[in-house]
């Protein structure tokens, strides 16, 4: 008889042994009372869980299974100010309010921009960015010259992000991807998209990788890229607050933006630039 | 030729995330494997007892999860049940992967147990057996040996299935796949590499299926 239900007891072995091999990843983890001694309500004891798309290369993605950028350096400097470990994760972008708000980590550090919208919902740091919106376009392309011309074309964005919302202004036939880098692949091949929106960093960053696009004109307009926080979330507001000051103070901000960007983020001229928010 | 060195060169840079994220798309399969087996085995057999209310309560979940996408119900336990217990992606995307392949295992389990002829059930019970008795030492054991097939086949789907959790923000191989083409503004190679990754594991449960069928064929 046993032998016959050998096989049930095969898989059942083979899963014991191949979730046991998954342990770090098995925390079902009760968020009250963490985070004691810094008074913050922290998903993990002692550490600053921050979330990004890491599909946002330069700001987020990862090198060689390692995630990196400069959103994430930003945040382990933020962290290490306020005396805690960095614990930097990825969630896809399009639910990323919905896992903050369903507390599977404790903020985004991963170039959120703050819109009034977004404010309703989650709680912004100061600004620790700006970056413009830019049109990306193929490189043979000569149809589109400046903002006016993207009327009634087709546009990729990325669902969610801020210049999915300026997209739409534009256009009826916007394209929805999960990634920039998915989008701006797409503008190369022949006849998917006529333009990208996304942040003229991460094109650079494309056309430096041999992509072959090219960018239209002057950025749309100034976004601010902010650590988003859920709202009841007042004391770690603050820290966080209050860490991004000591970074910029401490010239620690200027060492990680020069090290991505050789220039200082902060450093933009705001005048006459729409500001979004 | 070309694409072949590019290919290779993403094969190479990519295999340590690439192994790692294969364990973790393994842990999800096994998980869900586990879970659905148990609850298909349970809903096989409240569909044919003899109680209404266990019939309509099995037939409820088989048709709920059966009618719904599997991305739907992902989101669902990982965003739905917050409310009531945090639950890690990982274990949302597997126990997911698990109440939604317990749908489909439940009904082949159904129809093996029910494939197998009448005549037997009569016989066990003319030797004194008990209902229970001749399900457990007569008519389930050739059940099981029926569904090893169709079980295998639904096994395979839930391996290529849980690339689905990427949504919730496992590190399994796909969502290993999206960071690479992310990183590297290679997108046709990684997606090829990360096939031959599920491709490779599929040959490999179907060669362990094949021979755990010849050995329950000996015995015939």
């Amino acid at each position: 008889m046993k032998k016959k239900f050998s096989f049930l007891t095969a898989v059942a072995a083979t899963a014991m042994l191949i979730a046991g091999c998954g342990s770090d990843k098995e925390e079902t983890t009760d968020n009250a009372g963490s985070g004691e001694e810094s008074g913050y309500n922290l998903k993990e004891d002692g550490k600053l869980t921050y979330a990004s798309s890491g599909l946002y290369k330069p700001f987020n993605y990862e090198e060689a299974g390692e995630l990196t950028g400069f959103d994430v350096e930003i945040g382990a400097a933020i962290a290490e100010k306020m005396g805690l470990e960095p614990n930097p994760i990825t969630t896809p972008w399009e639910t990323i309010t919905q896992s903050l708000l369903a507390s599977n980590f404790d903020v985004i550090i991963g170039s959120m921009a703050i819109t009034a919208e977004r404010a309703e919902r989650v709680n912004f740091s100061d600004p620790y960015y700006y970056s413009g919106g830019m049109i990306f376009v193929p490189e043979g392309s000569d149809e589109i010259t400046s903002a006016e011309d993207l009327e009634g074309k087709r546009i990729g964005v990325v669902a969610q992000s801020t210049y999915d919302t300026a997209a739409k202004g534009y256009t009826d036939d916007v394209k929805y991807y999960n990634s920039d880098v998915v989008a701006l692949n797409d503008l190369t091949v022949e006849g998917r998209l006529d333009a990208v929106i996304t942040a003229d960093v991460v094109g650079f960053e494309a056309i430096a990788a041999g992509l072959e696009i090219k960018d239209v004109g002057e950025p749309l307009w100034i976004e601010q890229a902010a650590v988003a926080l859920r709202k009841e979330d007042k004391e770690l507001l603050e820290g966080i607050n209050k860490a991004i000051e000591e970074i910029v103070a401490d010239g620690t901000y200027e060492e990680i933006s020069n090290k991505w960007f050789e220039r200082n983020l902060l450093d933009v001229d705001l005048e006459g630039i729409d500001i979004l928010n | 030729m070309e694409l072949l060195k590019t290919v290779v060169e993403v094969f190479l840079r990519t295999y340590p995330g690439f192994l790692e994220a294969t364990l973790t798309t393994l842990q999800i399969t096994a998980v869900a494997l586990v879970l659905g087996t148990s609850l298909g085995l349970i809903f096989a057999l409240m569909k044919i007892s003899r109680s209404k209310i266990l019939q309509t309560i099995a037939n409820l979940y088989i048709t709920i999860i059966r009618g719904t996408p599997l991305i739907v119900q992902i989101m669902f336990l990982y965003f739905g049940i917050t409310t009531l217990i945090v639950l890690s992606g990982f274990w949302a995307g597997a126990i997911a992967l698990g109440i939604h392949n317990g749908a489909y295992i439940a009904e082949i389990f159904r129809g093996a147990i029910q494939g197998i002829d009448k005549g037997q059930r009569e016989a066990s019970s003319s030797l004194g057996m008990t209902r229970t008795q001749s399900m457990r030492r007569i008519v389930f054991p050739q059940a099981l040996k029926r569904s090893i097939p169709p079980l295998g086949n639904q096994f395979i789907i839930t391996l290529k299935d849980s690339s689905l959790v990427y949504i919730i923000g496992v590190s399994e191989l796909f969502s290993i796949a999206n960071r690479e083409a992310a990183q590297s503004f290679q997108s046709l190679e990684t997606y090829l590499v990360v096939g031959v990754y599920y491709l490779v594991l599929v040959m490999i449960f179907t060669y362990l299926l094949k021979l755990y069928e010849n050995k329950l064929n000996v015995d015939k």
